[in-house]
């Protein structure tokens, strides 16, 4: 690792993160974390999820405790973990990914949020609105203070987010994905502010996963891999593919590939998607065959979430088609994708797939109370019976059916959602993160068990953002970049590389010309005219 | 930079902002009204009822504008009633037993506010839900007046010292025109406004209620700022609470009895989101103003005070209702 030495009064780094590790109960998020981060200069840190940098960036900015190790800015060693503390002391801010914004206020109340200028009190509104005409000259930012922020885009917002953490004096900012809600055209405004901020000596720690932007602005590229640091170094040490290479590189033999997969599916298609889009995602088509199963890879703000929430209906969309099972697929909701024998496993468990004040049973046969009910009362035997059929075929491991769902592991979790959706019978099969939180154990079941579906003629769509899962798991895998789709790859030729590469923009003259529409094509990388 | 010089916020600006803002609605709304109660009668518009009308606002603006603050903070004081019968007897109580009135008064507002205080601390320190807190304490506070007072009335009269003096509070009228409990409400009405428009603790309270969690990463002590507002809430309950026994100069147990869910219909009706972050006491004005004329005018028409409450009703949900569609089609544009 490289440590430029720092300018300014200090000398040494702004921060120095030694031997970092944090705990969830079992659960390792951190461990044994150190590195620095230089005075003066921008630090990327990469990471797939889960890799921790949320939680990272959290002890950072004064929002959890270590479990371990210890943070020191500018040689202070920081022992109050609270953000008020952390901002006011050690001139530490972050812009958490979620925008934080009093929408009903204006930019001067935002920015001067907690530290108005004016007596003990009674803020002085003709100060506030000097104050921050002023700063917002300093950031050279072009907004009127009295503005409503309500009024202003996301990437506008997004400005006076970090013109508020400037405003209390930080020294040191943290961005967490700043980039991940905005256009390239937006993101570059928000490129022009960090260099501006750069050069009045701001320390940036700043989180992305597109590699373009990460070697044009940062001064320095630090790794995180499940919780451990990995790799570091200076831009012009590392290059886009070493970087990408070091986040992914994990053991890939933990996961089993599909095996026993009988040649290329045949026959009309159970899915088609024409041109659809919505929310974060636009101008997608593709079909899944039975017996097929297609994954879906992208950054976490690629537009796959959403996309998955359109096709199944708990999202309208704005335009395009969906057929299912050869027949047109309009006003898609959900109820109506129950009848279509449309199935969907969420990626957000506890938020979306889960009852979760209710027994292992009822979540199972959640779908059935219909099918087994007579004068509009559920025939109880049936449906538990029904229910711990079900639940056995998937090998829900539980005490009884009686427990609540919460008790249950992750992976067993996650069994009892794809159960309750196997009793409608269902023809095409949508999958978000199918293993997030389940341990090797149930994901391997959780595998040959889509494995048995698909090969039973189900069509069965399949996202995640774990690439080595969408490997072994899929035979083709379309990718995702900003909303679009800009490659359908064969898994047997595909590796993490190519399809990381594609999904992030690393080489956009590598994106098939023929997935790509002919709106927007600005093309991740051009940098619109702006660099200084 | 081309930022033009935003005029100081004044007096006057702040009135031209009311009407842009989503108070504009319900104060259209209440010019409809009054227009309305113009037609329909002719004694409508006197300002013999006009003057009646602000007297028998008075006690629940004054609880609404403390009522404010705890909404736009993103919480909610069911015990207003409670607060407001409690304070009334051991102001009661305190004259009856001989005290100097500006005291007996005194000590019912410190009720108040203790009992606001309890609210506060109970939601701050334990993170129990204010609904809940304020749900137990509705009864704990109504409870505590029926014990002090063994479930009997206490009635005020004349003979005892002081009382003629106290009974202007609620009685009295300024000028022999306006009646005093009106200009007491506008008096609060007024430091409302300021305090929530212009103080700190206005300020803190809609970063709070707008967004708890960023409230917190910019330093904001949001504790403090929540004990405030139950705070004074409390007071004000406390204070609407004497005025009652001014004017009525009596009191019992179940007096004030489901006054929170008044109160709390004319700050929604005003405009304020029962999530926080947005509400201003003039909008809470307004609809305490729309509610009172609103029941005016059914009065004045005779119709049954049982259709007047399946009226007011009518009334909450509609204008949450317009707002909300309001809302939906501004995010959408």
């Amino acid at each position: 690792m490289t440590t430029v030495a720092a300018a300014g009064p200090h000398t040494g780094p702004a921060v120095r993160i030694a031997g970092l590790g944090r705990n969830f109960g079992p659960v390792r998020a951190l461990h044994d974390v150190s590195f620095d981060v230089p005075a003066g200069e921008v630090t990327a840190l990469l990471g797939e999820n889960g890799a921790g940098k949320s939680t990272l960036l959290k002890i950072l900015a004064g929002l959890q405790p270590p479990s371990a190790g210890t943070v020191t800015v500018f040689g202070e060693e920081v022992t109050s973990h609270d953000p008020a503390t952390v901002l006011a002391r050690h001139g530490v801010a972050i812009v958490p990914q979620e925008l934080s914004l009093l929408q009903d206020r204006t930019v001067a109340e935002n920015v001067l949020s907690g530290v108005e200028p004016g007596g003990r009190w009674f803020p002085s509104r003709r100060a506030m609105l000097r104050r921050t005409r002023e700063l917002l000259a300093e950031l050279d930012l072009d907004l009127d203070p009295a503005a409503s922020v309500g009024s202003l885009d996301l990437a506008t917002q997004q400005l006076i987010v970090v013109a508020r953490s400037v405003a209390r004096g930080c020294r040191v900012l943290i961005l967490d994905e700043p980039t991940a809600m905005l256009t390239p055209a937006e993101a570059e405004r928000l490129f022009v502010l960090m260099d501006r901020l750069k050069s009045q000596g701001v320390t940036m720690l700043y989180v992305s996963h597109r590699m373009p932007e990460v070697f044009r602005l940062a001064d320095h590229i630090q790794v995180l891999r499940d919780g451990t640091h990995v790799a570091g170094w200076g831009r012009e040490e590392t290059s886009p593919d070493r970087a990408v290479a070091a986040m992914v590189g994990r053991d890939l033999a933990e996961v089993t590939a599909r095996a026993g997969h009988q040649g290329a599916p045949e026959g009309p298609p159970a899915l088609v998607v024409r041109d659809l889009s919505g929310r974060r995602h636009r101008g997608i088509s593709f079909a899944v065959r039975p017996g097929e199963i297609l994954g879906v890879a992208g950054l976490p703000d690629s537009g796959r979430v959403e996309l998955l929430h359109n096709i199944f209906g708990g999202d309208r969309g704005t335009g395009g088609e969906v057929e299912v099972l050869g027949s047109p697929y309009e006003r898609r909701d959900p109820i109506a994708s129950v009848g279509r024998r449309l199935a969907f496993v969420p990626g957000e468990r506890r938020a979306q797939g889960l009852l979760t004040t209710m027994s292992v049973g009822r979540n199972v046969g959640a779908l059935t109370t219909r099918v087994f009910s007579r004068f509009g009362l559920v025939r109880r035997r049936a449906f538990d019976r029904n229910a711990a059929d079900q639940a056995k075929k998937l090998r829900v491991k539980t005490a009884s059916l009686d427990q609540p769902i919460t008790n249950l592991s992750g992976g067993n979790q996650q069994k009892a959602v794809l159960a309750r959706w196997l009793s409608i019978n269902p023809g095409v099969l949508i999958l978000d993160e199918p293993t997030r939180g389940v341990d090797v154990g149930a994901k391997a079941e959780i595998y040959e068990e889509l494995f048995a579906l698909a090969d039973r003629g189900l069509a069965i769509l399949c996202s995640s953002s774990d690439l080595p899962e969408l490997l072994a798991v899929t035979d083709r895998i379309a990718v995702l970049s900003e909303g679009r789709l800009v490659a359908t790859v064969e898994t047997a030729t595909a590796t993490e590389e190519s399809i990381m590469t594609l999904a992030t923009g690393a080489t956009p003259a590598s994106a098939p010309a023929d997935a790509d529409g002919e709106h927007r094509s600005a093309g991740p990388t051009a940098p619109e005219g702006t660099a200084p | 930079m081309t930022t033009t010089t935003a005029p100081a916020r004044g007096f006057v600006p702040d009135l031209r902002r009311l009407l842009h803002a989503r108070e504009a609605g319900v104060f259209a709304a209440l010019v409809l009204l009054f227009l309305l109660g113009v037609v329909l009668s002719p004694g409508f518009a006197s300002s013999d009822n006009l003057l009646s009308v602000g007297q028998q606002i008075s006690q629940i603006g004054i609880m609404a504008v403390g009522a404010t603050f705890v909404i736009v903070n993103g919480e909610i004081d069911l015990s207003v009633g409670s607060v407001y019968a409690l304070s009334a007897i051991c102001t009661g109580m305190a004259i009856s037993d001989g005290l100097a009135w500006p005291l007996a008064a005194l000590i019912g507002l410190a009720v108040g506010s203790l009992a606001g205080l309890l609210n506060g601390l109970a939601v701050v320190l334990l993170g129990v839900p204010s609904f809940i807190v304020t749900l137990g304490t509705l009864s704990v506070y109504r409870g505590v007046a029926l014990l002090i007072s063994d479930g009997a009335p206490i009635s005020l009269n004349n003979g005892m010292p002081g009382v003629a003096e106290f009974s202007l509070l609620g009685q009295g009228r300024l000028f022999g025109v306006v009646p005093m409990q009106f200009v007491i409400f506008a008096v609060v009405a007024a430091i409302g406004v300021v305090l929530l428009s212009r103080s700190r603790l206005g300020f803190n309270s809609y970063a709070v209620g707008g967004n708890q969690e960023a409230a917190r990463l910019v330093g904001i002590n949001v504790k403090r700022v929540k004990l405030s507002a139950f705070v004074l809430s409390g007071f004000t309950a406390a204070l609407a609470g004497v005025l009652g026994l001014s004017f009525l100069s009596y009191v019992q147990g179940v007096t004030g009895s489901g006054l929170e869910l008044t109160v709390i219909s004319a700050v929604i009706i005003g405009g304020a989101a029962l999530f926080g972050g947005s509400g201003t006491v003039w909008g809470t004005v307004i609809g305490v103003t729309f509610i009172g004329l609103l029941q005016n005018i059914l009065n004045i028409k005779g119709i049954s005070s049982f259709w007047q409450t399946v009226v007011t009703g009518l009334v909450i949900v509609a204008a949450v209702a317009a707002d909300t569609w309001q809302r939906r089609r501004k995010t959408r544009a």
